[in-house]
Parts: C-alpha cells; structure tokens; sequence
C-alpha cells in the first residue's frame, strides 16, 4: 500500500495545488492525507474499489480542511477564486509546460480539479464522480465545458 | 448503412469529450462517428481535445518524485515509532528502579539511618526532575515564538 500511495503522490500533490494555490500547502495537505490513511490502516477496504480516488477524496478533504482553517465558515469548492500555481512556481517547471500551467491557474477551481483528475491523473468518469462527490453524468459535461476553456486560454501561446 | 434513429445532423458538443475518454456507449460513439465523417468543424476539435488530452496527460506539474512522496509519507511513522521507543525505555528504566528500589528497601544489612539518607538523595532529585519538566511543558504550551525557525 505504501507503494501505491508513494505512485499518487505527485497526482495528488497537482490535484492540491489547484485547489489550494501554492505547492506548499499542497504537499502539505498531501502530507496530511499520508498520516491519516496511515494511521488508520483498516480505512481502506480493497472491496470498495480501487485505492487511487479514494485517497484522492482524502486528499481533496485535507484541503478543504486548511482552507477552512484559513478562513472558517463553509467551503464551496466552486466557489474558490485562488489561482494554480502562480507565474513564480511555473518558472519552476519545465519551459514546454509553462504555456500549459498558466493556463490552468486562469481556470476556475472546479475545472482545474476535474481537468486534472481525469487527464494527468488519469482516473474514469466513475472514480471523478467518487473524488468529486457529484453524479456521473455531470462528469462529462463539466470536463468538456474545462476541455474547451483551456483551449482558449492556450490560443494566445499558438 | 445510416442508422435513422442516429441523429447526425446535430452537432455532437460534450460527446466529443467522452469519445476522446473512451466513455461513450456504443450507440453514443457511432453517432459521434458519423457526424465527424461529415462536420469538419466537429472533426477538427476532435482532433485538438485528443491533443489536449495527450498535452496535459505528458506534462509534468509537480517536481517531486516518487521518493519524495515516500519520505513525506514515513515522517508520521518515524514520529510514532519514535514516540512508542521512549514509552518503552521509561517503563523499562521505571521497572528496573522499582525493583531496585524494593530490594534496597528489605535488605536488613542495610541501616534504616542510611536508607533514610538514600531514600531523601533520590527522593529530592526526582523532585528536581518533576519540577524541570513541568517548566518546561509550561513554557512549550505557551511560548509563542516555538514554531519560529532561527
């Protein structure tokens, strides 16, 4: 299990930073999800389904934990105005990405989230519709409506 | 042969997501087929959502690597592991000063003056020991510049 987890990290840690804003907090809500599903080892039941969304439900959960202690009162994920990773952090990461990441962080949360989900951390309709906790059939229709938003962003970098 | 109850007129919007996902039902994906065959525009941004998809799937947005997630992840055990090796070696030394303690104590070679004088030597520095401590996690609890790294 430590091996599996170890392999989401990353699309754990991305899944984070577009919903809390910087790459800090997010390994640290990753860091977060890591102790709660290690401290409690029989949280996870194989026969449930596959460990990849529910780890990642938790991971969403621990953020919406910080940012409810950062600001207390409920959280609405479609709500959030935070931006991805802002132009300092693209720096960081490679220049064919760049165009890429700036675009996404232009994006409302909830379509990073869901862009991110399926296309970097490759999960099906039914596990977004699990991490996400909305119907499946409202997975494609908000994928698609994310798909054609971050076309446009990227129009300007050809 | 056009299937009639397969509208291919209709230009087919967030389909074209689900045919890119390969999420579609078989019906869905022939009607999705048929139409591109015909509508350029819907051929065309098949082809850039694929692209998309492949663009974004390729990309690297996170700099850690897997081993960074694995350290990250063994910090809690370390703490717990480290927090279960002290529980272990208090209760040993605690158990080996009790011991200790009651052998000390019956031994009738030993003259009441002296265990007396032992017994205050040991007593006051317990003391000593308790006082320390409880300072201490006076001071933890509300120092608060404790989380301030110099």
């Amino acid at each position: 299990m430590r091996q599996e987890l170890a392999q989401l990290g990353n699309g754990a840690h991305v899944l984070a930073i577009q919903i809390l804003g910087n790459a800090d907090d997010a390994a640290d809500a990753v860091h977060d999800a890591f102790t709660r599903v290690l401290t409690k080892p029989g949280a996870y039941q194989p026969a449930r389904g596959p460990l990849k969304p529910w780890f990642l439900h938790i991971v969403r959960n621990c953020c919406i934990d910080m940012i409810r202690r950062r600001r207390p009162g409920p959280v609405d994920i479609d709500e959030l105005t935070d931006s991805g990773a802002g132009p300092e952090q693209a720096l960081e990461i490679s220049q064919r990405d760049r165009a890429l990441q700036l675009s996404l962080s232009r994006l409302p949360a909830e379509q990073r989230e869901i862009l991110v989900l399926r296309d970097y951390v490759d999960l099906s309709y039914a596990e977004i519709a699990e991490v996400l906790g909305i119907a499946k059939g409202t997975v494609m229709s908000r994928l698609h409506r994310a798909r054609l938003a971050l076309k446009e962003e990227l129009l300007p970098y050809g | 042969m056009v299937n009639e109850s397969i509208r291919v007129d209709e230009h087919v919007g967030e389909l074209l997501s689900g045919m890119v996902d390969g999420e579609l039902t078989q019906q869905e994906r022939q009607r999705v087929t048929l139409h591109c065959e015909q509508c350029e525009a819907c051929r065309n941004d098949l082809a850039e959502l694929r692209a998309l998809r492949e663009r974004l799937g390729n990309s690297s947005l996170s700099e850690a690597g897997e081993d960074t997630w694995r350290e990250t992840m063994n910090e809690p055990v370390v703490a717990n592991t480290r927090g279960l090796g002290w529980l272990l070696f208090l209760a040993g030394i605690l158990a080996v000063a009790g011991v200790g303690m009651g052998a000390f104590i019956v031994d009738p070679s030993i003259p009441v003056g002296m265990k007396l004088i032992l017994a205050a030597i040991y007593g006051g520095l317990a003391l000593l020991l308790i006082s320390v401590l409880r300072q201490r996690l006076i001071e933890r609890k509300t120092d608060k510049y404790k989380d301030v790294e110099i």
